[in-house]
């Protein structure tokens, strides 16, 4: 954890498992980023990854923002600001 | 030698933790002489992977061994009693099952068939109990309370996370005779004192719905994709999708995923084949489920 900014708040989220090496690590948050602009946009949802900070931004319409520092709390804040959750399942 | 081959059957529901407590018995030396059974309804296994064990091991895939794969088992337990009659088999056999096997229709089978019930003595069934899943799945699945009303002890695990007293106060009425210990990465630990007058946990309304597994070829999708998706699936449907389970490719190498629930554990370097995920629980399919994973990958591919 940095002292500083005490990120992060808890050691290693496991969907940063896959990346071994600091470029596969910013690979790896460059495409999520991808996908989760395409996903969120359906909910009304924009999900910005600084690359160069830890964590990612969550923006709803209305300009409410959510710093979350992994996935899952990023799905968790996406169904406080939406009232639902993101369920890939739900129209397929 | 004792006159006939023991075995110890270790159940408990999806994710409970079986092959983690099972691990590190075998690295204490527990059951080191034994053959190990290894059963997964998964086609592609890998608990086989995660126990190395020297004492010889069998693998049952494909199934359960309690209802789809009882012919695997009674094939491979009587294989191991025959080698026992040559005088070149185990004298004790440890069988892990899935974690949708009743052991009581193990025992039922073992018992009902003519040279198993010569040749077998059923030592102790150990029954594996979730202390943060398992409240929830005792109230809703008859599978998970015939698990526990099966056992001879009960090992809770988990319980660093949750002090789980009203499942203790359940267990004692759903197997008022077993032994119930706890383990944490199945390292025993003592358990306090239920305190007095703990109410069990209300049994709700079992689903109707048959469990399933799916399998999905995750061979060619990029890691980045596929944990999105993953995550976000754990989030909203982790009541439905028990459990996930399989070895899956990344840039840092092969890695074992395992979810409990919405719970994911810290992922795992494994060797050997990767692509394969399994999917166990309600809800859905596997048609559904691998739509869903195209279109959330789609740009990546």
């Amino acid at each position: 954890m940095c002292s500083g900014c005490g990120a992060p708040p808890v050691p290693g989220h496991w969907t940063d498992a896959g990346g071994a090496t600091p470029a596969d690590r910013l690979r790896i948050r460059a495409a999520r980023a991808q996908v989760l602009g395409r996903v969120l946009s359906d909910h009304g949802l924009r999900a910005a990854d600084g690359m160069l900070v830890p964590g990612l931004t969550l923006s709803a319409s209305g300009g409410r923002q959510v710093l979350v520092p992994d996935l899952d709390a990023l799905w968790s804040a996406a169904e406080r600001l939406t009232g639902r959750p993101v369920d890939p399942l739900a129209d397929v | 030698m004792s006159d006939r081959l023991r075995l110890t059957i270790l159940g408990g529901f999806l994710g409970a933790g079986k092959t983690t407590w099972l691990r590190h018995q075998l690295n204490e030396g527990t059951y080191a002489d034994a053959h190990l059974i290894v059963n997964e309804a998964a086609t592609e296994p890998v608990d086989d992977r995660l126990l190395h064990h020297p004492g010889g091991l069998s693998v049952i895939a494909g199934g359960c061994a309690c209802c789809d794969a009882a012919d695997d088992l009674r094939r491979t337990l009587r294989t191991l009693c025959d080698d026992r009659s040559a005088g070149s088999g185990p004298d004790e056999v440890m069988l892990e099952t899935s974690g949708l096997a009743d052991p009581g229709r193990i025992v039922a089978l073992i018992q009902s068939d003519p040279v198993l019930t010569r040749h077998i003595v059923l030592t102790q069934i150990i029954v594996l109990v979730d202390a943060v899943e398992g409240p929830g799945r005792i109230a809703t699945e008859s599978l998970a309370r015939a698990q526990i009303a099966a056992a001879d002890q009960i090992i809770l695990t988990k319980t660093d996370q949750s002090s789980a007293y009203e499942l203790r106060a359940t267990l004692t009425l759903l197997a008022p005779g077993a032994e119930v210990a706890a383990a944490v990465q199945g390292v025993a630990i003592p358990l306090p004192a239920l305190p007095p007058e703990t109410q069990p946990i209300p049994i709700g309304q079992d689903s109707a719905t048959p469990i399933a597994a799916h399998v999905l070829d995750v061979s060619q999708t990029d890691w980045p994709g596929l944990s999105v998706w993953l995550s976000a699936l754990i989030h909203a449907r982790g009541r439905d999708i028990m459990r996930i389970k399989g070895v899956v490719n990344t840039p840092a190498g092969p890695l074992l995923l395992q979810s409990v629930g919405a719970r994911m554990q810290r992922p795992e370097r494994i060797e050997g084949d990767a692509g394969q995920l399994v999917l166990i629980g309600r809800g859905t399919t596997r048609d559904a489920l691998n739509r869903s994973l195209a279109t959330w990958t789609e740009s990546l591919t």
